[in-house]
């Protein structure tokens, strides 16, 4: 083809064969570059979300009079600040969530959108149910169990879904670590159960954020 | 040894294959953002992929988003299949096995 000595332009650059060793590994930079162009939003979304469970979970947790000995939050700024890092966190993964899937359409388009919207449909479904615990007469102490850990068993269900659809194992192990935090929270009893929420749950978050953004690092 | 599928032997067209074949299939990609991928400009990237889509490689799907019309790329089962033979005869070239 290509492969006399006379300047080449940039078509025949692009037409030009390298040896089999340099075209396999351009095929796999080519690759590594596509996954870790695609997937750097991931490290933030879960980034984002480990702030919001650490932050709004201790502020809860500090909230409750025999809750955190070293800073006390009125009542309703810790609900508040809880319900806004949640909310920015939907708004901020919905974003990067569009990031990572842009120009693509098709089969996986389907399954992206219906991933998406159960979010809003599992939250508002956890909340009403909670609601409807209420006003058939669940106590304030008992609707402090419920909330946090309805919450954590949706996430941890979502990402399980996540996982399945995407074939990440890293969010399997998310889902199930949610899951276990959803379902263990409550023996602690309130308000330490916004404790146990903060730390494992929000813990865990950081410290997936930090392990996928090396390994996306390690990639390229 | 089979020889490599000259479509693909060439390093433009190779990155071309190689990123769509990143793609579940069933899924296409828009136009711009393979060039973003890519980082090719929008002449030399349709230049490729009309030689990948001569060869029967690549389809193509016109589509529209709004009022503006978007093409979207997907590499067709032929495609793929012939991009799984080049990876493998590569590897047998380099690695004298299997």
């Amino acid at each position: 083809m290509t492969n006399d000595n006379r300047p080449t332009g940039l078509a025949d650059e692009n037409e030009a064969a390298l040896s089999p060793e340099e075209m396999l590994l351009l095929l796999q930079n080519q690759q590594n570059d596509v996954y870790r162009q695609q997937l750097s939003p991931l490290p933030w979304m879960l980034g984002v979300w480990g702030v919001a469970w650490l932050v709004g979970f201790l502020l809860l947790w500090s909230a409750a009079p025999e809750g955190n000995p070293w800073l006390q939050v009125a009542g309703p700024a810790a609900a508040i600040g809880f319900a806004v890092l949640m909310a920015a966190s939907i708004a901020l993964s919905t974003v990067f969530g569009i990031r990572i899937g842009r120009g693509v359409r098709g089969e996986s388009s389907f399954a992206g959108a219906v991933y998406g919207i159960s979010w809003p449909l599992c939250g508002s479904a956890f909340a009403i149910l909670g609601v409807a615990l209420i006003r058939n007469g669940m106590s304030p102490e008992l609707a402090s169990l419920y909330f946090p850990s309805a919450f954590s068993l949706m996430v941890g269900t979502l990402y399980l879904a996540g996982a399945a659809l995407w074939h990440q194992k890293s969010q399997l192990v998310l889902g199930i670590i949610l899951l276990v935090t959803g379902s263990v929270a409550p023996f602690f009893g309130a308000p330490t159960n916004n404790l146990v929420m903060a730390l494992l749950g929000g813990g865990s978050l950081l410290i997936a954020a930090a392990l996928f953004a090396v390994r996306l690092r390690r990639v390229v | 040894m089979d020889e490599l599928d000259p479509v693909i032997h060439a390093s433009a067209r190779l990155r071309i294959t190689a990123t769509l074949a990143t793609l579940v299939a069933g899924d296409r990609l828009a136009f711009p953002r393979l060039q973003q991928l890519l980082g090719m400009t929008p002449g030399n990237l349709s230049t490729h992929l009309r030689k990948l889509e001569d060869a029967g490689y690549v389809e193509v799907t016109k589509a529209h988003q709004g009022r503006s019309p978007v093409t979207y790329l997907s590499l067709s089962s032929r495609g793929r299949g012939a991009f799984e033979n080049y990876t493998e005869n590569l590897k047998k070239l380099l690695g004298g096995t299997s």
